[in-house]
């Protein structure tokens, strides 16, 4: 039961008959008439728990993207339904214009569109459906809410994919296969081919130019179905905003554009994301499967406020990896929780595998560190180069136990991971 | 045999499923109603009210009893309905046993209303009337009782010919009514504690005198003019404490009972009306603004309920966590502000100074202080004393000089980066 702005005209159309007849029996009569009228719209209106309602969402939708809820409302009544029908989203779902009026005859139905455009990660619910159907005289109205489920899984934003191309470009230089004639790095032979001039003379294959009239060379390229394994540290430290958004979601950034180049280069990729056990794990896709099975096990994951299990962390990465492999550790350069946690374990892995350790930088630090403007300032200055300092000599001990360490901002962390990935890659050190 | 010019591989697209919304992943049967009817929500509804219902429903029980098993009384004095040895009830029950009908009435303007020729006005002290109020009491055709008046109201009300007296006479004394007035001679006898009334003209007659009070000075004088006016200098006679002693109930109810109707006025500050037609408040507003502004509430009351229903419950969203990664930061630096350590201070900012100099100039991390020193001055062609101090100084003194200190740091940094 609802009233319309229509009930509260007709009270208020009331005194002009209290100025006609000014006794106190009008204003009760009147109010007794308009209670009355109200009643009956109520009684005449379609009944909304005789509708039927089904719901149609995509499963997914990339963030920042449009996706569209769509809500199929039939009139099972006999009555003519005229309602407002709210579909409810959180508001992180982003939903445009979420009220639909509708005017149906029996027997009909009608299809409403909510655009939605997400503006956080993760699966977002549809709350209740809510059907408001008013009666013939437009006075009041019947209401139900009712719950129809919906999901809509928001996958990350992959906003450092627009790094890919370059960082492809330089693969195909590495791979020997680009237009441009350069020979390939890397260790591995690839091929036989015909001299011409600019190759470098020393890998001239001599003995198979002597089998045949021309000069010949050997062509190397990168290793390659090398194993890349990165793990995603989803602990309290996480948890912390960077910026505007989590430090895990620059870590998934990351992971995503290191993920889609080393796919490209023909290297296994796995990934799982770990705090005090394993919360998301994908492995064994690749090729074209690679990224919407990555993207679809990120969405969901949220930092959870627990401390990283690192023992376990390495005993995981080891039951996966049975030869040498790239670890590629997606953590925080926080001097406490490295020295607590990561530090003891990390000889474990740098002793079987390469191991990078990659960490979002706060851009507020390094603004805290520049502020010359009061004393105040200064102080958090001085307090500002004190952990830089300490993240430096955090980085150095990492370094010394063989651990590539990269560091950047939000934004830079993606593509400065892919040059360490792909530097790595040319030194042959995969 | 070449391999070099391989086609390029397709962009990598991203993992995007929305480009076409056809996955739906979500097409579960057409939701019918919420699983009520309207017999379960009635009944939903009636748990949820019913022991609200049933305290409120006690209350106003108790409430109603409470209201009546009591009649209404008050704490007036000289009231009608005030049982209290202050209040006059006794004498008003008295009067209406004896058939006279008494309306109790607190405003000037009842009183006006209902003060008609040949009923009787009892004013009980005029202390709280206004000077409009007493001409407006004065114009009334009816008897007037007057008990402790005051000047204007006696004086107006006897033409003139009585006013107060100043007699100061025992108040434990009997005193008789030595006058010819047949209430008064009835009586016998009275006790007053008044300061007495005098008669200054004919028409007014004292009685009971006391032992030594002035000549045409008493507690009871009578006026007969175009109506029969009673004045008495003590309203204790009244009073429920003391109408039984002496004569007082007889000329009590003597006075008030001359007439079939007695309008019993005890008058009271928060009254200013005069008469019906003009009143204080309310008078000088059309009548029919009153019910206007019920109806205006009676709309508000529909609005209310217009507004008050929501379409549907608001969606709450699990948010993520707020805090900043920098908080720790910022709260080292106000732990060092708080303990005034600018020692610590500066030398978190001269070891962040030097390990980014050293970096840019090729030393090691573990480079002695002289030789980045050395460096520094080669770079920037600076004292070396000024540098020297500049990164290995003495603490700075106070907040100005570690803010000096700083800035000097960042100069010559730029210097070493920028040369």
């Amino acid at each position: 039961m609802a009233l319309t702005w229509r009930a509260v005209a007709l009270a208020a159309l009331g005194v002009v008959a209290v100025l006609v007849v000014p006794s106190y029996g009008t204003v009760l009569v009147w109010a007794l008439v308009v209670a009355l009228l109200c009643a009956l719209d109520v009684t005449l209106a379609a009944s909304p728990r005789r509708v039927a309602v089904e719901r149609r969402v995509p499963g997914s939708v990339r963030l920042t993207g449009r996706a569209t809820s769509q809500l199929v409302v039939t009139n099972l009544t006999g009555r003519r339904l005229r309602a407002v029908v709210r579909d409810a989203w959180a508001p992180s779902a982003g939903p445009q214009v979420n009220r639909h009026p509708v005017d149906l005859p029996p027997g009909e139905s009608a299809r409403l569109t909510t655009v939605l455009v997400p503006t956080r990660r993760g699966d977002r619910l549809a709350d209740k459906v809510t059907i408001r159907a008013a009666g013939p005289l437009g006075l009041a109205a019947r209401q139900v809410s009712l719950d129809v489920p919906g999901r809509l899984r928001v996958l990350p934003e992959f906003a450092s994919r627009r790094h890919l191309p370059s960082r492809l470009a330089r693969l195909r230089e590495m791979d020997g296969r680009a237009a441009v004639q350069v020979r390939g790095e890397g260790t591995e032979f690839d091929s036989l081919r015909e001299y011409v001039i600019g190759d470098d003379v020393r890998s001239i294959d001599w003995r198979a130019s002597a089998r045949r009239a021309d000069m010949v060379v050997r062509t190397w390229r990168p290793e390659r179905d090398r194993r890349v394994l990165i793990v995603l540290d989803t602990s309290r430290t996480s948890a912390a905003r960077i910026g505007d958004e989590p430090r895990l979601d620059a870590s998934i950034e990351a992971a995503l554009l290191l993920s889609a180049l080393a796919g490209r280069a023909g290297d296994r990729v796995e990934l799982f994301a770990y705090d005090r056990g394993v919360r998301a794990r994908v492995a064994g896709a690749a090729g074209p499967r690679l990224m919407p099975a990555l993207a679809d096990a990120l969405a969901p994951i949220e930092p959870a406020l627990l401390e990283t299990d690192w023992p376990g962390l390495v005993g995981s990465v080891h039951q996966r990896l049975s030869q040498r492999a790239l670890v590629v550790l997606l953590t925080t350069l926080d001097p406490a929780a490295v020295e607590t946690g990561l530090l003891p374990v990390v000889g474990q892995l740098t002793s079987k595998h390469q191991v990078v350790v990659a960490s979002v930088a706060d851009p507020e630090v390094a603004a805290l560190r520049a502020a010359r403007d009061s004393s105040a300032d200064v102080y958090d200055a001085a307090a500002a180069a004190r952990v830089e300092l300490e993240r430096t000599a955090v980085r150095t001990v990492l370094s010394q136990k063989g651990v590539e360490v990269v560091e950047g901002l939000p934004e830079e962390l993606a593509p400065r991971l892919a040059d360490t990935y792909l530097a790595l890659k040319a030194a042959g050190r995969l | 045999m070449t391999t070099g010019l391989a086609a390029p591989p397709p962009p990598v697209s991203a993992p995007d499923a929305s480009s076409s919304a056809v996955t739906t992943a979500y097409v579960p049967a057409p939701v019918i109603g919420d699983g009520t009817t309207a017999g379960s929500r009635a009944r939903r509804r009636w748990r949820a009210v019913r022991w609200p219902l049933a305290v409120l429903l006690l209350v106003a029980i108790v409430a109603g009893l409470a209201a009546l098993s009591r009649p209404a009384v008050s704490s007036t004095p000289l009231a009608p309905d005030n049982p209290g040895p202050y209040g006059a009830r006794a004498l008003a029950q008295v009067l209406g046993d004896q058939g006279v009908e008494v309306a109790y009435v607190t405003t000037t303007a009842d009183a006006v209303s209902r003060a008609l020729a040949g009923t009787t006005l009892l004013v009980t002290s005029d202390l709280d009337l206004l000077p409009e109020q007493i001409d407006a009491l004065l114009e009334t055709e009816a008897d007037l009782v007057l008990v402790e008046p005051g000047y204007d109201l006696l004086e107006g009300a006897t033409g003139g010919t009585a006013t107060l007296a100043d007699d100061w006479s025992s108040p434990d004394a009997t005193r008789a009514p030595e006058c010819s007035d047949p209430d008064a001679v009835a009586a016998g006898a009275i006790r007053s504690t008044g300061f007495g009334l005098t008669a200054t003209g004919p028409g007014s007659l004292v009685c009971f005198p006391g032992d030594d009070s002035p000549p045409d000075t008493g507690a009871y004088l009578v006026h007969e003019g175009e109506r029969r006016v009673v004045a008495l200098d003590d309203g204790t006679l009244l009073t429920n404490a003391s109408i039984t002693e002496d004569g007082n109930a007889a000329l009590a109810l003597r006075s008030l009972g001359r007439h079939e109707t007695l309008t019993w006025f005890v008058p009271s500050l928060t009254d200013a009306t005069i008469s019906e037609d003009v009143g204080a408040g309310t008078g000088t507003l059309p009548p029919w603004v009153s019910v206007v502004l019920v109806q205006l509430l009676v709309v508000a009351f529909f609005a209310a309920l217009w507004r008050g229903r929501r379409l549907g419950r608001l969606v709450t969203e699990d948010l993520p966590v707020v805090v900043r990664a920098s908080e720790t930061t910022r709260g080292r630096g106000r732990l060092y502000r708080r303990s005034r350590s600018r020692g610590h201070a500066a030398a978190g900012l001269r070891a962040h100074s030097a390990d980014r100099m050293a970096a840019r100039l090729g030393l090691p991390r573990s480079a002695a202080a002289p030789a980045l020193i050395d460096a520094i001055v080669r770079a920037t062609h600076r004292p070396a004393e000024q540098v020297a101090h500049l990164l290995y100084g003495p603490p700075p003194a106070d907040d100005a000089a570690l803010l000096e200190l700083a800035r000097h740091l960042d100069q010559l940094e730029s210097e070493v980066f920028h040369p």
